[in-house]
């Protein structure tokens, strides 16, 4: 036998041990697998990486399928930190993007402390490197393993106009991310204006996901569940827009050096044919690449062009004799008047000891030829008219009914064009006169507000209204809300809002004497300087008064039956419609009718563009 | 026979993520196996007469490698012999098995002579001191295992809960102002003479009021006032226990305040001001992980307790996992390899190979108890000691509960030496347990 064995029982100690030890580890096994749950969704975010697909955005083509907007690519150039080799050399590199070693050694050391940044996660290390950069260094790109390039699309523009129409992208800003996170994220481009920024959500298409596996040195090694969760990334929708881009260059031309826009639609469809606002610019300068920043500031700091503003749609301006259609419809529609009503016109009308100029021109003894010479008199006398026709003291009632058919005319409201930032020009109505000339100070009545029957005082309209007007003109009596998307190239069918009638309640056979005098008004009267030969343009002259020199307005359409193309041209500073809006107008339309400008026509147009209205400025 | 069922059934385990290294470790499975079997072949007297003389080339071996060995990853604890590594603390493991049990079985050693206890000591301090200087922690660590077999030998338990007392104090003196441990040391003092002297029922509300107050002063940052207060009644109450005739209990518990604040106080002087960062780092990450960087020094624990959590209940498959098997998780064929387990096979793999184990330990305890050989029950408890300190630490640091130790997990790590080392253990104690009778008889 052996040793006596005192210590027999310590062996119930040695179990205790080694069964409590072990408790120990199950219990920690239990609470990190089962309990604490944060250690699931770390693994699945530290070795799952997700890669974002960026779709190609849509493309904007013109009415004839010419590429307006287009995509160039741009370069992020990404790096994984890891994966960078060391002994690299850095010089080459730098001088291959254009970059000093400072600012390599910057871009380079991020702060891996920091949540954001990981050694093993690739990081943007130069962003928006030119196409140009890129050949260059796409060459010695194996030398330099841990760099990988990220394509993204910006814009670029083959024709250098149209920037208010079109629009341009900016980086989605903080409150765009949180009002759509599933969609965009910190880097990513909208749409900031123009059609870019209305139809957004058809140019983007839809990112596309890559779930992919990484190990610890941050190396792809596969996809994750054999990419079952992953998604393609969707091209956005191609749109045609009805735009014409000669049209468009024409109009830039003819602007040149001018504040101002011009608009033409096409009246059986409202679809918009050119739209320029101008001072304009060239949309390339504001593409997404490493020179915009300082385009930009220059752009907005340029306080007497404005070159931002839209004119076309946001500014608002009295519309002049142009307006003097409007009334016409309503009075006749109204019974105030006649189309044959006659008046005598002394040079100025005359009420309670005052008088309001005219100009010298033949008796209007219709309503022919009081628009034919835009007789003053004759519309103070009709807007009284119909302000009156509940009685001398009720012009709150005939304004209001004035104003209801106003309404009809898509005036006083923006019309609801796919154009950002609409306007919606100005009716006064009787409220605002209630408040202008309150009741203790004699109150108002129709020769207080007459001036509104010849477009003048507090009436005001955009250029797009006034072009809009030119087409129910055209149309005798509906329009339809005027759009730049004529199509998209998928097939899918443009917003209902564009494709219904809208009528603006006036009987067509009313419409005959206006188009009959806007046409005399162009053979014979104060839009002669529209006039062509072989196409008959029905138009109307406008010139609104300024603090400064007179606004040059004009709007038409043409040829008189079946029309084709609806037009308003405004020039801020013009002086007479008959100056700079009717020949404008009448070489637009030659240009859309005919596909060209004659080559006797060619002078004109040289010298409406060498006329520069920017140096005159309002005092 | 049933533990080397559980040891095949362990081995098969062994695969799951040995892609690489899979064919040495197939043929050091087979190398493992006529190990065993040699080892049945051999005379059971063998190892206990010649127990000393394998200790012997143990250590020379631990010498010599620290002279002819291979530098890897900074240890230097291999030979290379014709393409492969042998690591000889896995074999001094064993060495020191067979000595230590040779010598706690001999008629004359008494584990309350200090002089048998300072050369049983001196055995497992003399492999474990020259494995540090490779360095090799981890390894040198496991010789602490011994310790339970000289506590079932008969080593004095007060002994053993001293030396707790102090690696606790020591830790905790790493971590937190010495002054706290100090005030928490004088608030047990009062405690124990509570209970033990004023028994008068207002001492007693006092010395609890007081003491309330003082932890309370030392939530607030006064740490030093509520000091002065237990100070003063543990003054007292000292003098009081003085003058009742207690001063054996008034002269322990000075001593155990003394010896309590010089650790609590050297503890911290040591981390603060002679243990180099990354040597801090190490500790931190075990004890206080807030206080590390995330992708540093923390960085193995991380993705070591990610990869496990992360298999949940029942894990993603086999050869399923991302983290181990994407290289998130470090030295997952070796130290680590429970993560793979953890994260392929969920928790009840890792309930499974924890109840192995644990199962493998218990019946060696068994087997160690029934044993009439002083020598072979002895041996049984070697065994089981040493591999429970290299499940225990090795599954804990994988989880973090254990700081962060180069250690296999015995039968499941890969590495040749490892599962030799283990298999000759395992195979001697399966031949000294077959002729346990006839040795009875003898």
């Amino acid at each position: 036998m052996a040793i006596q064995d005192f210590h027999k029982n310590r062996h119930y100690v040695i179990r205790v041990i080694f069964i409590a030890s072990f408790a120990i580890l199950l219990f920690k096994a239990i609470q990190i697998q089962l309990v604490d749950s944060t250690y699931q969704d770390r693994a699945r975010t530290t070795a799952i990486e997700k890669v974002i697909d960026y779709p190609s955005r849509g493309m904007i083509y013109d009415r004839k399928g010419r590429l307006l907007v287009n995509n160039n690519a741009i370069y992020d150039l990404n790096c994984t930190y890891n994966l960078v080799d060391p002994k690299m050399d850095t010089t080459h590199f730098c001088k291959l993007l254009n970059i000093d070693k400072a600012t390599f050694n910057k871009l380079i050391n991020k702060n891996f402390r920091s949540a954001r940044y990981s050694r093993s996660v690739p990081f943007t290390f130069l962003s928006k490197i030119s196409d140009r950069t890129f050949a260059r260094f796409q060459e010695s790109m194996y030398e330099f393993p841990g760099f990988s390039i990220q394509i993204k699309n910006v814009r670029g523009y083959p024709y250098r106009n149209s920037p208010h129409v079109l629009g341009y992208l900016s980086e989605v800003n903080k409150k765009q991310i949180e009002s759509n996170p599933t969609v965009y994220k910190t880097g990513d481009f909208i749409g900031s204006t123009g059609l870019e920024r209305t139809y957004e959500k058809d140019l983007r298409g839809s990112k596309g996901v890559r779930y992919l596996l990484k190990d610890n040195l941050g190396r792809a090694v596969g996809s994750y569940k054999n990419g079952s969760k992953d998604t393609v990334a969707v091209s956005g929708k191609d749109i045609v827009s009805t735009l014409d881009v000669e049209l468009q260059q024409l109009a830039e031309d003819l602007l040149a050096n001018k504040s101002g826009s011009i608009i033409a639609i096409e009246p059986a469809t409202g679809e918009i044919l050119s739209y320029v606002s101008s001072p304009t610019y060239d949309p390339n300068l504001l593409t997404i690449n490493r020179n915009r920043g300082a385009a930009y500031a220059q752009l907005l700091g340029d306080t007497l062009k404005k070159p931002f503003l839209n004119r076309g749609v946001q500014a608002k301006y009295p519309p002049g004799s142009i307006f003097k259609t409007v009334v016409s419809l309503i009075a006749l529609q109204d019974g105030v008047m006649k189309a044959n009503t006659g008046m005598s016109c002394k040079g100025a009308y005359y009420y309670n000891g005052s008088s309001w100029g005219c100009h010298q021109h033949a008796t209007p003894y219709n309503l022919e030829i009081a628009l034919e010479h835009s007789c003053n008199t004759y519309y103070f006398t009709t807007l009284r008219n119909i302000v009156d026709q509940f009685g001398f003291y009720e012009p709150h009632r005939g304004l209001t009914a004035f104003n209801k058919r106003v309404a009809d005319f898509g005036l006083g409201k923006p019309l609801g064009a796919d154009i950002s930032n609409e306007g919606s020009g100005n009716i006064p109505t009787p409220e605002y006169y209630d408040q202008l000339y309150p009741k203790d100070e004699g109150s108002w009545k129709s020769p207080t507000i007459m001036s509104i029957g010849i477009g003048q005082g507090e009436i005001e309209m955009t250029t797009l209204q006034m072009a809009n007007l030119a087409a129910i003109m055209a149309n005798r009596g509906h329009y339809y809300t005027p759009h730049l998307v004529k199509a998209f190239v998928d097939g899918s069918v443009i917003p209902d809002k564009f494709r219904i009638k809208r009528s603006v309640n006036i009987d067509r056979e009313h419409f005959e004497p206006i188009v009959e005098g806007m046409s005399r008004a162009v053979k014979f009267g104060t839009g002669n300087t529209a006039y062509l030969k072989d196409i008959e343009i029905c138009g109307k002259t406008g010139t609104s008064q300024n603090r400064g020199k007179d606004h040059s307005v004009f709007f038409a359409f043409a040829p008189r039956e079946n029309p084709s193309i609806a037009i308003a041209v405004y020039v801020e500073n013009g002086g007479w419609g008959s100056t700079f809006g009717a020949p404008m107008a009448s070489l637009m339309i030659e240009q859309y009718i005919k596909g060209e400008l004659d080559e006797k026509r060619l002078t004109l147009k040289e010298r409406l563009s060498r006329e520069d209205l920017l140096e005159v400025k309002e005092p | 026979m049933i533990y080397a069922v559980g040891y095949n059934d362990e081995i098969s385990a062994g695969p799951f993520d040995l892609n690489t290294n899979a064919g040495k470790q197939a043929l050091f499975i087979g190398l493992s196996f006529v190990t065993i079997i040699v080892c049945l072949l051999i005379d059971s007297n063998f190892w206990q007469t010649f127990g000393l003389l394998v200790f012997g080339i143990t250590i020379l071996l631990l010498i010599g490698v620290l002279i002819f060995g291979v530098t890897v990853k900074g240890a230097n604890s291999w030979y290379r012999i014709a393409g492969f590594t042998i690591q000889p603390s896995e074999f001094a493991k064993f060495g020191t098995a067979v000595a230590i049990s040779g010598f706690l079985s001999r008629y004359n050693t008494s584990m309350d002579d200090i002089r048998s206890v300072l050369i049983a000591m001196g055995m497992f301090l003399l492999p474990m001191f020259l494995i540090l200087l490779q360095p090799d922690a981890g390894s040198a660590l496991v010789f602490t295992g011994f310790l339970i077999v000289l506590f079932r030998a008969g080593l004095n338990p007060m002994l053993y809960i001293i030396g707790i007392s102090a690696i606790v104090l020591l830790i905790l003196g790493f971590i937190i102002n010495p002054l706290f441990i100090v005030l928490g040391l004088l608030i047990i003092i009062n405690l124990i003479f509570l209970t033990s002297v004023q028994k008068k029922l207002q001492w007693g509300l006092l010395l609890l009021g007081a003491t309330v107050f003082a932890v309370f002063l030392a939530f607030v940052d006064n740490v030093l006032p509520a000091l002065g207060i237990q100070a003063l009644l543990v003054f007292v109450s000292g003098f009081t226990a003085f003058q009742n005739r207690k001063s054996q209990l008034v002269a322990q518990l000075a001593g155990f305040l003394v010896f309590g604040a010089l650790i609590a106080f050297s503890a911290n002087y040591f981390f603060n001001d002679v243990m180099k960062p990354h040597q801090q780092d190490r500790l931190n990450v075990w004890l206080q992980p807030s206080k590390c960087d995330p992708k540093g020094a923390l960085y193995n624990v991380i993705q070591s307790k990610i990869s496990i959590g992360s298999g949940g209940l029942r894990g993603k498959g086999f050869l399923q996992g991302t983290l181990t098997k994407l290289n998130y998780v470090p030295e997952q064929d070796t130290d680590f390899i429970f993560c793979t387990i953890g994260e392929e096979q969920g928790f009840i793999g890792v309930f499974g190979i924890i109840l192995l184990y644990l199962i493998l330990l218990l019946r060696i305890v068994s087997i160690a108890e029934r044993q009439r050989e002083v020598f072979s029950r002895n041996f049984a408890y070697c065994v089981a000691s040493v591999l429970f300190v290299h499940i225990f630490i090795n599954i804990g640091m994988t989880m973090g509960l254990m700081p962060i130790i180069g250690i296999p997990l015995p039968f499941i790590s890969s590495g040749g030496s490892s599962i030799l080392g283990f298999s000759l253990m395992i195979g001697v104690l399966l031949k000294l347990d077959s002729v346990r009778m006839n040795r009875a008889r003898r």
